[in-house]
């Protein structure tokens, strides 16, 4: 019996099932399959969000910007204008591209949806802040209005993507956000809260999220000259070029009298050691923090590190009269200030 | 103004009121209820001085401590498992015996009546002898296995073993209690997957129901211990050989739990990488369970209905078999036929074409994979056992030409093939979605394929085999 | 699985009063809804008043279905509905949302949340809101035998009158204290008591927001008993309270109650003549 040949017909088929079933579920067939208008709809839809955002930042769009940006040759680009003009949604004026009042009206549904799919997958799904970006660009499109809306009310309406940028509303308002000075104008001295971190360029993005910065964070300049930028937090310093802290954006508040070093992550309270929640980080968002807020976790609350894992990670904390046991980087969004009274 | 109130006037009216509440709306509500709570129970609740809560903490600190808690669950688990083989094994018979009892009085009842062989055959010694089997071999240690998981579950103890092994979950993606759904897998498979319902979290969800099937359950258990002990503990001496039998059988578990655990690592980070993900854990004060209704949910909740399922499925399997054990085409019986056919594959990956028959004969349920294997070996009509573990030895080896690589390799391909017929059904109940049933029927099946093609290809080619 | 217990509990204490149902029995006068955080001791509740044998052990999330069962107290039949354990009725998760629809929609006329004596100053936040959407409320504090170990004292008449709902002490595992929460539940169905539940404002901005909107429900929806808490939804995002505004729905709601309520009160009337 010639083994190999009984081999080949068996394996053959099998590899070719294989390939088939990836080809049409998540391969390029499973696009081919959904039709080619997905595709061309899709072109349409990053075209539109393009020329709304080169609009927003003042650069006016014309059919070269589009094919750079776009990744396509001229020919290309001028029929994917001509079909954006054909359907009502561009006007060309002298090589310049802008949006119709419905141009602009399908562009905003594209950036909230994509807005809200980062804050989707950055709370619920708790992926990498820098990841979530691309990962967003594939699931915005193909979404109809009331996929968004329900998208929209699962998350609790929120008004700003992880980045810091507004999410346009259902009516298709973008929320107009004054409150942003560039880290490298600010002043030593100076404290601020932190609401944009642009992620147009993802190896500064990357940079400054490995630095351990986050929307929401409280900071204060310490030094700024042409070099660098010194901010810290209360408890770390951060030390960054002109070219990465330009990317940052601060909200500026008054000047706090005294700093609170007595404030810890709970994951660093020590055993056995009774302390009271101050508040739970704005990085804790999503599932994860409603959870919390509904296991009793508020501000106020009364907290202390009862049962040690043999591998020191979770404890379990014993607060409202349950024991809870967390993960040493979920306790480290709580905020707590140690009581000196220890227990037992 | 009244009268031009709409609904849509009323939403509209929430979302413009949305922007001008404090981004934390949702925190705001519970913070202010629990501040009303704190202010209430201040008022009508008296805390003593501590008594009793001492008690409940000695207890964690024992069992969460670093050697000695690790030591006291491993030592619970091996003694949940070890009264569930060994006690199993005497109900087991005795069911076994009347069960195939009742099949010879039926069957020979039936023959006198003058009823044509044919039927005979396929209603008592196809249907009965597949539901004699399943029900024989499933009942007992499903009776006894649940009842003790529940006690174990009920007094609190389970949370603590989650707490206590979540650290090695976590670096694969998954939850702690991800091991207690492991742990009830022991049992069944489907029971598996219905209680990963505990675990709250999507994605951790997900990945314990998907990667359950790496878990023997308690149909696959009696084949491999066979395995184990015909093949492996019988190259040692009598004194030893049964250690050694245990110790292999342990091996493949852990063989099991390392799949688990790398296939549970694969997918949080790759196809469930963007399925909502959160934990929370709470170990509850310990109880005394009540042990009535333990007994009671337990036999009715759990074994019963998992039997049942079974069931349904088994009498439809035990009727196949025996149409193919008993339909000739030439020589060989179908079965024969179809098993030559899928000799190439089968050879390839160590094994023979009749036990690849006898795995997809047996996926409506594990339990009838040794019997239909014997029954092919042997060319006989029915489902057969053989009690005597000497014939069997050489039946296999000398009669079919077995190799301990034969056994090893099916010791792996019992362990990670495709899930039984139930489990899969049960997969698609839990998760209602067909991509995720047939992932969890794909994955485990290629893996099986992969696992067992690279052993044998490495044995061979180191010249052994 | 649910199966119908033919033989009365022994150990019960209101053999008298209480007959035991399995779930079949055909037609109910009355919906009563069990809610509570996990571990409370719930499903023991449960069992205790319907004779069901369930287990749903130490786990949030056992119970994703429903589970129903029937007892009779005083002639009058009751479907008892046992909710999926939850710790707020607030997030998205699957057995918040069960729970939370059948409260507003199923519209059971009276609920119990169970609480457990040892953990009330975590509890009682979902009693809360519980009593957000719903004037029909009864307080169980279970486990008083464990609390009474513990050294916890509890003064349930002060919690009642703070909470404004009826606040009653059981231990479901001996039974005590259940005899009294049946009469409970019957009277403030009936309307022997009247409940006041309190309400919680929250911050100055959230109150504003939560009552205009609240008085615009009212103006569409007359007499819609909880205006409040779906105002509190609609800003919060509830897509299922917003459909049923949109529908409708919610002043059917109120329509059915109405109903129920003179059917009900013409039945206890009759009863009560004999």
């Amino acid at each position: 019996m010639n083994i190999s040949i009984y081999l080949l017909l068996w394996l053959i088929p099998l590899v070719l099932l294989m390939m088939g079933v990836w080809f049409f579920r998540s391969g390029p067939g499973s696009r081919w399959l959904a039709g080619k208008k997905i595709n061309q709809r899709q072109l349409l839809e990053d075209a539109l969000k393009l020329i709304f955002n080169l609009q927003q930042d003042g650069r006016p769009p014309d059919k070269f910007r589009l094919a750079v940006e776009l990744k396509l040759d001229l020919p290309a680009v001028q029929a994917l204008i001509a079909r954006l003009e054909a359907q009502e949604l561009v006007v060309a004026q002298h090589g310049i591209l802008s949006l119709t009042t419905e141009g602009q009206r399908w562009a905003l549904q594209v950036i909230r949806a994509h807005r809200l799919w980062e804050r989707y997958l950055a709370d619920e799904a708790r992926m990498p802040l820098e990841k979530i970006h691309s990962q967003a660009n594939l699931r915005e499109h193909h979404m109809t209005v009331e996929e968004v809306d329900s998208l929209d009310a699962a998350l609790g309406y929120p008004a700003r993507d992880p980045h810091g940028d507004p999410i346009p509303t259902a009516a298709g308002v973008l929320r107009d956000l004054k409150d942003r000075t560039p880290l490298n104008e600010m002043k030593p001295g100076q404290r601020g809260r932190i609401t944009h971190l642009e992620d147009d360029t993802p190896l500064a993005y990357a940079q400054i999220l490995a630095e351990g910065l986050y929307v929401g964070q409280l900071i204060s300049v310490q030094e700024n000259n042409r070099e660098r930028v010194v901010l810290s937090d209360d408890s770390n310093q951060f030390v960054l070029a002109q070219a990465i802290a330009e990317n940052v954006s601060v909200h500026l508040e008054a000047p706090k009298k005294t700093a609170d070093p007595s404030i810890i992550p709970l994951g660093n309270l020590p055993s056995q050691l009774q302390a009271e929640i101050v508040h739970i980080d704005d990085r804790c968002q999503g599932y994860t923090r409603r959870r919390f807020l509904d296991l009793g976790l508020t501000p106020g609350t009364m907290i202390y590190p009862e049962l040690e894992n043999p591998f020191k990670d979770p404890r379990a904390y014993r607060l409202r009269g349950t024991l809870i046991a967390l993960r040493h980087n979920q306790a480290s969004y709580i905020w707590v200030r140690p009581l000196s009274n220890e227990i037992q | 103004m009244n009268s031009t109130l709409t609904p849509q006037a009323v939403l509209d009216r929430a979302e413009s009121l949305r922007p001008k509440l404090s981004s934390g709306f949702r925190d705001e509500i519970v913070k202010s209820l629990y501040a009303e709570v704190e202010r209430i129970t201040r008022r009508s609740v008296k805390i003593g001085p501590k008594k009793k809560w001492d008690f409940d903490q000695k207890i964690d600190r024992l069992v969460t401590s670093p050697v000695l808690g690790l030591l006291i669950m491993l030592l619970i688990l091996m003694a949940v498992f070890w009264v569930t083989i060994v006690g199993a094994n005497v109900p087991s018979g005795l069911i076994a015996d009347f069960l195939f009892f009742i099949e010879e009085k039926a069957a020979d009842l039936f023959t006198n009546i003058g009823f044509p062989w044919w039927v005979t055959g396929f209603l008592w010694h196809g249907v009965f002898r597949g539901l004699a089997w399943v029900i024989a071999v499933m009942l007992p240690p499903m009776a006894i296995f649940f009842p003790i998981f529940t006690i174990l579950e009920d007094l609190g103890y389970l949370p603590r073993v989650a707490f206590n092994l979540d650290w090695l979950f976590k670096r694969v993606g998954a939850h702690g209690k991800q091991s207690l759904t492991m742990a009830m897998g022991f049992g069944c498979n489907a029971a598996g997957v219905i209680s990963a319902r505990v675990i709250d979290s999507p994605r951790e969800r997900l990945i314990a129901i998907l990667t359950n099937n790496f878990v023997p359950c308690n149909g696959r258990f009696p084949t491999i211990i066979m395995l184990a002990t015909v093949f492996v503990a019988a190259a040692f001496p009598p004194l030893v050989a049964s250690f050694v039998a245990a110790g292999t059988v342990l091996g493949v578990v852990l063989v099991g739990v390392f799949f688990t655990l790398l296939v549970s690592w694969g997918l949080s980070n790759t196809i469930l990488k963007g399925e909502a993900s959160a934990f929370t854990l709470e170990l509850p004060p310990y109880r005394r369970p009540n042990i009535g209704q333990i007994l009671y949910t337990s036999l009715i909740d759990r074994t019963i209905f998992v039997l049942w399922r079974a069931v349904q499925v088994a009498a439809p399997a035990g009727a196949i078999i025996w149409i193919l054990g008993n339909i000739f085409v030439g020589d060989l019986s179908l079965a024969q036929h179809v098993a030559d056919f899928l000799d190439p594959l089968g050879i390839l990956i160590g094994l023979d074409g009749v036990i690849l028959l006898a795995y997809i004969i047996a996926i409506p349920a594990n339990e009838i994979v040794v019997p239909t294997m014997m029954m092919v070996y042997m060319g006989v009509g029915m489902m057969t056992d053989i009690p005597d573990l000497g014939s069997l030895r050489a039946l296999l080896v000398d009669g079919h030409g077995w190799t301990l690589l034969t056994a090893v390799n099916m010791m792996l391909f019992s362990l990670l093939h495709n899930p039984c017929a139930t489990t899969v059904l049960t997969i698609y109940k839990e998760t209602k979605s067909y991509k995720w049933t047939i992932l969890g029927f794909v994955i485990p099946l290629a893996l099986s394929f992969l696992v067992t093609f690279l052993v044998a290809a490495i044995v061979r080619l180191l010249g052994g085999g | 699985m649910v199966k119908r217990i033919s033989s009365p509990c022994a150990d019960c204490p209101s053999n008298v009063d209480l007959e035991q149902m399995g779930v079949k029995l055909g037609k109910f006068d009355r919906v009563v809804a069990l809610a509570g955080n996990p571990n409370t001791g719930k499903s023991t509740i449960f069992n205790r008043l319907t004779g069901l044998k369930q287990h749903t052990g130490n786990w949030p999330g056992k119970t994703v279905t429903r589970a129903e069962g029937g007892y009779e107290f005083n002639g009058v039949k009751y479907k008892l509905v046992d909710l999926p354990g939850t710790y707020s009725l607030l997030s998205v998760s699957q057995d918040e949302e069960v729970a939370r629809n059948f409260i507003l929609f199923g519209q059971p006329d009276c609920t119990v949340v169970v609480t457990d004596a040892t953990a009330l100053n975590r509890n009682l936040n979902l009693a809360l809101q519980v009593m957000e959407i719903t004037d029909k409320v009864v307080i169980a504090v279970n486990m008083m035998d464990e609390a009474h170990r513990k050294g916890i004292t509890l003064d349930t008449r002060s919690l009642s009158r703070d909470m404004g709902v009826p606040v009653i002490p059981v231990t479901a595992r001996t039974g005590e204290g259940m005899q009294t929460l049946l009469v409970t539940i019957a009277d403030v169905i009936n309307g022997k008591i009247r409940t006041k539940p309190l309400r919680v404002e929250g911050s100055v901005e959230m109150k504003h927001a939560v009552s205009e909107l609240s008085t615009q429900i009212e103006k569409l929806y007359p007499n819609t008993p909880n205006a409040r808490w779906l105002a509190i939804r609609l800003l919060d995002g509830d897509e299922r309270v917003e459909k049923a505004i949109l529908s409708g729905e919610i002043a059917k709601l109120v329509r059915s109650q109405k109903r129920a309520d003179i059917r009900f009160s013409k039945k206890m009337a009759v009863e009560g003549h004999q």
